[in-house]
């Protein structure tokens, strides 16, 4: 019974300490986001600007996926186990917040948070702003996991995993028919969603490329680049072929061109698109990871 | 859509020249593009290469594999596979169980010939010795092993054998026996290399079994 309470006062402590991990973060967060000082260091009115709230709460989600990654160790003592997810804990939301900068000033390098956010309200910056929050926490745990606690694995392979993302972002103008800039100063909602489906659905390839064993990192590098380059090349089948299963009619027949735009501008057409990257993204997996040749050397 | 189409063709480029670079078939097997490729495998003098299996995998572009054994004159032995071209694979499918390559000082002979014919009548490997059957070759002891490595079994090679040989390479024709008992349809190479001539491989698929047999496995 002894064990079990002491175990069970460990867990405790040890959420506890979460907590106090979440409570940096909180401060890290002005770091980058210096305009919202006085709004997170004091208490947040969500009613006040949904957007800024959604903004905000999108990063705590994000840094909890990111903290699931890092495990405590007690068999080499509490307070070892304590000091390890400290460290990690700090590397995970530097990592986290740099890579989300960096992310957010490729795709929003026309709009400014403090303009989008605090004053527009702009809530479809907001929700492709927790799109990204959501995919970048999703890829710092996956990559976090792979480096197997060394710090120099974990480095090249964020590096690498921010080269790959800041790349797969620009690929959305290549892929839909919504105009980016034009729609997010429109504050269009079916541009979010499609391009939430978008960036969740290159998430989960990204991932999957990252997620295979490795023994020797150049190999695992190139591996991973080919996987990329693989998923890059059937993507476009499943979109291609799920546009042309699932079709669409936009506009009245005979209808003017105006017509057209304005329904693609709908959430309708949103939702279609995202749904059909997420599909695909999903799909693109299952035909770049699960299938299996067999032995590569042919033993006969 | 040009744009489109042209970045497609190079990824898939870029996506081949990586793979190709990294694939194991192509950096760990030796590629075979015709007989003039047996000397990079077979380096050593003395040696003979003989033909023991053949395989293609892949669904629309096939890769073909020829598995041979390499027999060095001072009794060293090991099996190989290399990665060939479908002409020469097709060309040698004929040849399961004969020798295709014998180096001998500076010589290099391709004819298809029995394993072993590099050594027959050569004093330094055995000698011809008298039976109830008439003359039959005999190794040397410390060659005592080569029979079992050149897949003879049970077989001994007579004058008879010894002339008939000497002719066919003369005519330069491939030789399989006086009674055909080397090759695809000879007794001693079906005998002594069996995995070419396993059931399974020559067994046509049906699907009515195929489909059974899977739902068996699987539910």
């Amino acid at each position: 019974m002894a064990e079990i309470f002491d175990r069970l006062i460990i867990r405790v402590l040890l959420a506890a300490f979460v907590c106090l991990m979440m409570y940096v973060y909180r401060y890290a967060h002005v770091i980058f986001y210096p305009s919202v000082k006085r709004q997170v260091l004091k208490k947040i009115n969500p009613a006040e600007n949904p957007a800024d709230s959604l903004h905000l709460f999108s990063r705590l989600i994000g840094i909890a996926l990111i903290f699931s990654s890092v495990s405590f160790n007690e068999t080499s003592g509490f307070f070892l186990s304590i000091f390890h997810f400290a460290v990690w804990g700090m590397i995970a939301i530097i990592l986290y917040l740099l890579s989300l900068y960096i992310v957010e000033s490729i795709v929003f390098y026309n709009f400014d948070y403090t303009d989008e956010i605090l004053k527009r309200k702009n809530m479809s910056y907001a929700v492709i702003s927790f799109c990204h929050s959501v995919v970048i926490a999703f890829l710092t745990r996956t990559v976090m996991s792979e480096a197997e606690n060394s710090l120099i694995i974990l480095l090249v392979l964020w590096l690498y995993m921010l080269v790959i993302v800041g790349i797969s972002v620009k690929y959305y103008t290549l892929i839909s028919r919504l105009t980016f800039n034009r729609l997010l100063i429109q504050k269009n909602l079916s541009l979010c969603f499609s391009y939430g489906g978008f960036a969740l659905g290159a998430g989960i390839i990204i991932a999957s490329c990252f997620d295979q064993e490795h023994y020797d990192i150049t190999i695992y590098c190139i591996q991973v680049l080919l996987k990329t380059i693989l998923s890059l090349i059937i993507f476009p089948i499943f979109k291609k072929g799920l546009f042309y299963i699932f079709p669409i009619k936009l506009g009245e027949t005979g209808g003017h061109e105006g017509q057209i735009e304005s329904d693609r501008q709908s959430y309708g057409y949103g939702f279609y698109e995202g749904a059909v990257f997420i599909a695909g993204a999903i799909l693109t997996t299952m035909i770049v990871n699960r299938i299996q040749f067999g032995t590569i050397y042919p033993f006969f | 859509m040009m744009y489109k189409f042209f970045l497609y063709s190079i990824l898939i480029m870029l996506y081949l020249g990586l793979a190709k670079a990294l694939s194991p078939t192509e950096t760990g097997i030796q590629y075979l593009q015709n007989e003039r490729g047996f000397s990079k495998i077979a380096k050593d003098n003395r040696s003979t290469l003989i033909l023991i299996d053949t395989h293609a995998t892949g669904f629309l572009i096939k890769t073909y594999y020829q598995k041979y054994r390499l027999i060095t004159g001072y009794d060293q032995v090991e099996e190989l596979i290399v990665r060939t071209s479908k002409e020469f694979a097709r060309k040698n499918l004929p040849h399961i169980g004969l020798s295709l390559y014998r180096k001998n000082d500076d010589r290099e002979e391709f004819l298809p010939l029995p394993p072993g014919s590099a050594y027959i009548g050569d004093t330094e490997f055995g000698r011809w010795r008298k039976t109830r059957k008439g003359q039959v070759w005999k190794f040397h002891k410390p060659f005592r092993n080569f029979p079992k490595y050149l897949g003879w079994g049970e077989f001994q090679p007579d004058e008879e054998f010894f002339k008939e040989m000497k002719t066919h390479v003369s005519l330069n024709k491939p030789f399989f026996g006086v009674h055909s008992e080397f090759g695809p349809n000879g007794e001693v190479t079906m005998t002594n290399f069996p995995h070419f001539f396993n059931n399974d491989r020559k067994k046509k698929v049906d699907m009515q079994s195929l489909l059974i047999e899977y739902f068996k496995e699987n539910f």
